[in-house]
Order: C-alpha cells, then structure tokens, then sequence
C-alpha cells in the first residue's frame, strides 16, 4: 500500500500502537468510529473523562490529531471544518475547538492531552477491564496528580531515615568513648621531662 | 540505493508515460532485451520501488513489473512523458487493445518547453462485461464506464464505506508525517540536487524527429 503523501500531516506528539484496536461493534468500523466520537466529544466538552483504558487510548489519537489541524488550519479550512463537524456532535463544541482549544494550546511543544491508568476498582460485576482517565492539558480542575517528588513520608523510607539516625547516635557515642579514653590514657602519662637539664 | 542511481539513470516518469527499458539477459541473442510498454502503475518505496509496464504485443496483452532499483536493469528511456488523469492504469486490462498498443521502434518525442509535465485527459472505453474488477465502483476519471442496472449501484452503495475519510488515526497510520519526511529529504538533499540538474538537463536536450516521407 503506497502511503499517501498528498496532505502533510504533522506527527503527534503521543505513542501511537502501530495497529488500530478493531473495538468489536455490532455496526462494524462505522461503530467504533461513532463510538469513538462520542468520547472525543466528551473529552471537549468535560476536558476530562473516565472510561475503558483501551477505548481512551484510541480516542486519545483522533483528539490529537483534530485540535492540531484546528492550531494549524484554523475554521477557515473547509477540510478541517468537515472533520470537527464529524468529531463532534455538538456544534457549541466546534465553536470552543477553534475559540478555546486552538489558541490554548498554540505554543504547546507536546501532546494536549494526558491519558493515566486507574488502579484496579474490585468491584462486584466489574469484569476487570482497566481503566483510564484521559484529560486535556490546562483543563480547570484540580491536578490528579500533584507532581510533587517528595519520598519522605513513605513508611520504608521513614524506617531507614530511622535506622540511620540510631546507627549514626551509636556510632558518635562509639567514637566519643574512644576519645576520652585517648584522652584519660594521656593525661594519666606523666610528662616527659627534656633529656638534658 | 544512491549508489545505484550514480550507475543508471533513472528518469523522471509518470503513471501513464511510456517508457522503453533495457535488461541485461544470458539468454537473448546481444545478450540484451528491450521492452516499450506504458507505465501503469507504481509501487513500493525506496529499494523496492517497482513499475509496471503494459503493451500489446501480436494481439496478447503483456504486462512486466521491473524493480526500479533491479541490477540487471542497463538503461531506462522515456520515450513520452506525461501523466493521465488517474494513479492507476490497470483498467486498461479490460479495454481494447489498441490503448495498450505501443509501437516497439517508437522514436522518443520532445519533451515541452514548460517545466510542467502534460496531462493526456483521454477517456478509454471499457470492453462489454466480464471485467476484472467492479470499474463501475472504482471512481476512475480516465475511464468510460458504461450504464449497468440497478442493482449494480445499490450493491455498491451498501458495501461502500464513505466513513474512512473522516478515520484520523486510518490516515495517519498510512502516511509519512512532515517532521520525518523533512528529516528524509534533508539526508539526501546534495545528492537530489545533482540528480535535478542531470535531469533538467536531459529534458532540455532537443531531441531530432526525423521527418516521415507521406505519400
């Protein structure tokens, strides 16, 4: 298949699988296209949704691609207006795409969104499908993570800061004994008188 | 493979021009065989580049692939250059043969003065059905396909998939983003420039069609 070099299309800035995930659905492509359309047009319209980590990690790709054709294109393009047309189901949201996401994210130099994994939920009648949650950059809620490195408080580094005090208190006395007893044994030595007088 | 092209002279070509090329062959009496065909398709990148060249020879259509980058492959000429109106010319399976048809001694025509390679905006005629493929499904512009019934048209409806074009991620996987293709062309930048200037220089050579006597 020769690959189709008419339109430039910019790389995106997020790990692509070098394969799409099919998304079984009774309609076929047409199905997992509508159904990845309404997670694009969730993720606009909430700037954070919660959902299947596969299904997040697919719809992550077209998100990408649609807001950088709207940074690039801008409304003006009719090829990029038919494409939000189709991405996005409510037309209030074409509006904010190109209004507030495109100058958002204009100097941005790395992808506009960000895609974590949930831990594992065990819940009853949860089959166990991991989980995800895909937001898009400066969206008005509080960070999930707060991107502090901070290890300190973690129980096993609280019990080897611990261990090295107690270690580091032991040996200082350890020390301190011997140098009072370097200093006993001087003192006790008479001083040495010069040889001749 | 740019070593290669420093030893043969790969032209510029298009789907649609007709070219004449030259194999080196142990069998054949000069220990050479020439075949002028009309490219009608091209495939592959970079080493496996490959074009299909299609004539008509003692009323037998004949179609051979060469890979461009082949080592046996001594000499490629185009004798005209130009393009058609689609990518792709394997419909010219099911037309007459006359389309196909390209004389083996034809004489390389001039190149046009212009810098632009001309568009031949023919239409070739299908032969009557059976057909190697469903043409009336392919959306070629270069082809008259003939008024079929109904129910030709409302199968093809229901089978087509007119949702693949608004398939971002589709598109992306089958094409070369612009930051890579940049990087591409940077790596051979110096030799694409000498291979434009041989190349300008042999379309501006003036080639001499010697008059043919009429009566």
């Amino acid at each position: 298949m020769t690959s189709q070099l008419g339109r430039l299309i910019p790389q995106l800035r997020i790990p692509v699988q070098p394969k799409y995930r099919p998304l079984r659905n009774v309609e076929g492509s047409y199905g997992r296209l509508k159904n990845l359309r309404s997670t694009v047009t969730a993720l606009v319209r909430d700037e954070r949704v919660e959902m299947q980590y596969i299904r997040l990690d697919e719809a992550r790709g077209y998100a990408e691609r649609l807001i950088h054709d709207a940074i690039l294109h801008g409304d003006r393009d009719t090829h990029t207006m038919d494409m939000a047309n189709f991405w996005l189901t409510e037309k209030q949201l074409i509006h904010k795409l190109f209004k507030v996401l495109a100058p958002r994210y204009a100097e941005h130099r790395s992808s506009f969104t960000s895609l974590y994994k949930l831990p594992p939920a065990y819940r009853e009648n949860d089959k166990g499908a991991p989980r995800g949650v895909l937001e898009l950059k400066g969206n008005p809620f509080p960070p999930l993570r707060d991107g502090s490195t901070d290890r300190k408080h973690l129980l096993h580094n609280v019990l080897l800061d611990e261990a090295r005090r107690q270690y580091r208190h032991k040996k200082y006395q350890q020390l301190a004994a011997e140098a009072r007893a370097a200093l006993a044994d001087s003192s006790a030595e008479p001083p040495r008188r010069p040889s001749g007088d | 493979m740019l070593r290669r092209r420093t030893r043969i002279e790969i032209p510029e070509f298009y789907v649609g021009s007709v070219l004449a090329v030259t194999v080196s062959d142990p069998q054949a009496p000069g220990k050479t065989s020439r075949f002028v065909g009309i490219c009608i398709l091209r495939e592959g990148h970079g080493l496996r580049a490959t074009m299909t060249l299609r004539n008509a020879i003692d009323q037998q259509g004949v179609e051979i692939c060469y890979p461009l980058y082949n080592p046996t492959l001594q000499k490629i000429e185009v004798l005209r250059l130009e393009k058609r109106l689609d990518e792709d010319l394997r419909y010219l399976r099911d037309c007459p043969l006359e389309y196909s048809t390209f004389a083996f001694d034809m004489e390389p025509e001039h190149a046009a003065d212009s810098g632009e390679v001309p568009v031949n905006p023919v239409k070739v005629p299908l032969r009557p059905r059976p057909w190697t493929w469903r043409w009336e499904r392919a959306g070629m512009k270069g082809l008259i396909v003939p008024e079929l019934r109904e129910d030709f048209y409302e199968r093809a409806k229901k089978v087509s998939e007119p949702w693949h074009k608004y398939d971002l991620m589709r598109e992306y996987r089958r094409s070369v983003p612009v930051e890579d293709q940049r990087e591409i062309y940077a790596e051979v930048h110096e030799h694409v420039q000498s291979l434009e200037t041989d190349q300008r220089r042999v379309r501006r050579r003036r080639v001499f069609v010697a008059p043919k006597k009429t009566s």
